[in-house]
């Protein structure tokens, strides 16, 4: 038995230490999305101002899907990295899109006219945020051209993930290319 | 010739009604939807929360999660596609008892596994004590070793001591009394 053990120690160690390694390399602060990668799930929401949006009609434009809301610290942390998006793109390229989540629209509308943004905000259905995996505020999601989510932000976004992210989205499809950037779900202000 | 080709067109169009039936959950009446739905809750875990459970939790997502399981399943929807829904929404993580498939089988091979090598050591080392014990008693006892035949002494409570031993007792017990004398004049 003894002379058995000097390969069969190693044998059970090893995998072992390759899980230990695995677990090291891994940011503790990325929750997997089973959504990234695959198509986004659909949606057709009212507006604030009172007709529909449908994702469907957004096909061909960079979405950026931003579940919100008012009482939510880092959403404000997170605002003007939404305000530049704004700003920075041509909304026949990008869209940016707001949709509060267990959130007076009262408490939506004052929040906004403090912080500005004058991008479209969504009234969400029953099951809009569980349609997208949505954990806790903030989340973004950032949609190619062809409909697929290719990023999904758990907490703050940071105005230097986002534009990476779009750039690389707007640069691949100018270059008539079908895939994506960085495919991942991760969390925190990000650098 | 005819009947068999409406028997085989029959068939052919039984194929895909089978497989869509297979789809379909026989239809629940509420109690046994609310019981259903409680089974899945239980397994599902709650998003925002720290190891509890979609049924345990009173969290406003764990909530909506139960309707919606609720809503599902009294749509006919099966239990396992119910899951699967919220799978491809959160990932397996959402499975309070991981699927064992894939690297998950880890998880149930692993200690399965460590207590077989456990054991296979432990089976090793009774089998080296047991040998280092036998070779302790004859090393301990050279009379036996020493007298022809008295191995044979132990062959039964039933049995007569044979001569040999008979000398090893006499030799037994004039060693002790040798002893015995010394202690005294001490």
């Amino acid at each position: 038995m003894r002379r058995h053990l000097g390969w069969l120690l190693p044998l059970l160690a090893l995998p072992v230490l390759g899980l230990l390694l695995f677990g090291l390399t891994r940011d503790t602060f990325v929750l997997p999305s089973p959504l990234v990668g695959n198509e986004a799930p659909q949606f057709t929401l009212e507006k604030w101002e009172g007709d529909t949006l449908s994702l469907a009609d957004l096909r061909g434009r960079v979405v950026v899907v931003n579940f919100w809301a008012s009482w939510c610290g880092p959403c404000r942390v997170e605002h003007p990295a939404l305000l530049n998006i704004e700003r920075n793109y041509d909304p026949a390229e990008v869209v940016l899109v707001g949709i509060p989540n267990r959130d007076r629209r009262s408490d939506s509308e004052r929040f906004l006219a403090a912080l500005g943004g004058d991008w479209t905000q969504l009234i969400e259905a029953e099951y809009t945020a569980l349609d997208y995996g949505v954990y806790g505020l903030p989340e973004t999601f950032f949609i190619d051209q062809q409909g697929v989510v290719v990023r999904k932000r758990v907490g703050a976004v940071a105005w230097n993930t986002a534009r990476a992210t779009i750039d690389s989205l707007l640069a691949s499809s100018s270059e008539d290319q079908a895939t994506a950037p960085p495919e991942s779900a991760d969390n925190g202000d990000g650098s | 010739m005819r009947r068999s080709v409406i028997l085989a067109v029959g068939l052919l169009w039984a194929l895909p009604m089978t497989a869509w039936a297979q789809t379909q959950a026989p239809a629940l009446d509420s109690t046994a939807v609310d019981a259903a739905a409680a089974e899945i809750a239980s397994e599902l875990r709650c998003p925002v929360c720290r190891n509890q459970s979609v049924l345990e939790s009173s969290a406003d997502v764990a909530r909506d999660m139960h309707r919606l399981i609720q809503e599902k399943l009294a749509a006919g929807e099966s239990p396992e596609a119910v899951k699967e829904y919220f799978v491809g929404k959160y990932g397996e993580w959402v499975l309070l008892k991981p699927e064992a498939r894939g690297i998950n089988l880890l998880v149930y091979l692993l200690p399965l596994t460590l207590i077989v090598v456990a054991l296979l050591v432990l089976q090793g080392r009774i089998r080296s004590w047991v040998a280092a014990g036998t070779a302790s008693r004859a090393g301990t006892f050279p009379l036996a070793a020493e007298v022809p035949g008295a191995a044979d002494s132990t062959s039964g409570p039933e049995s007569e001591p044979s001569g040999t031993s008979a000398d090893v007792s006499a030799r037994i017990s004039g060693e002790n009394e040798r002893w015995l004398e010394e202690a005294l004049r001490e």
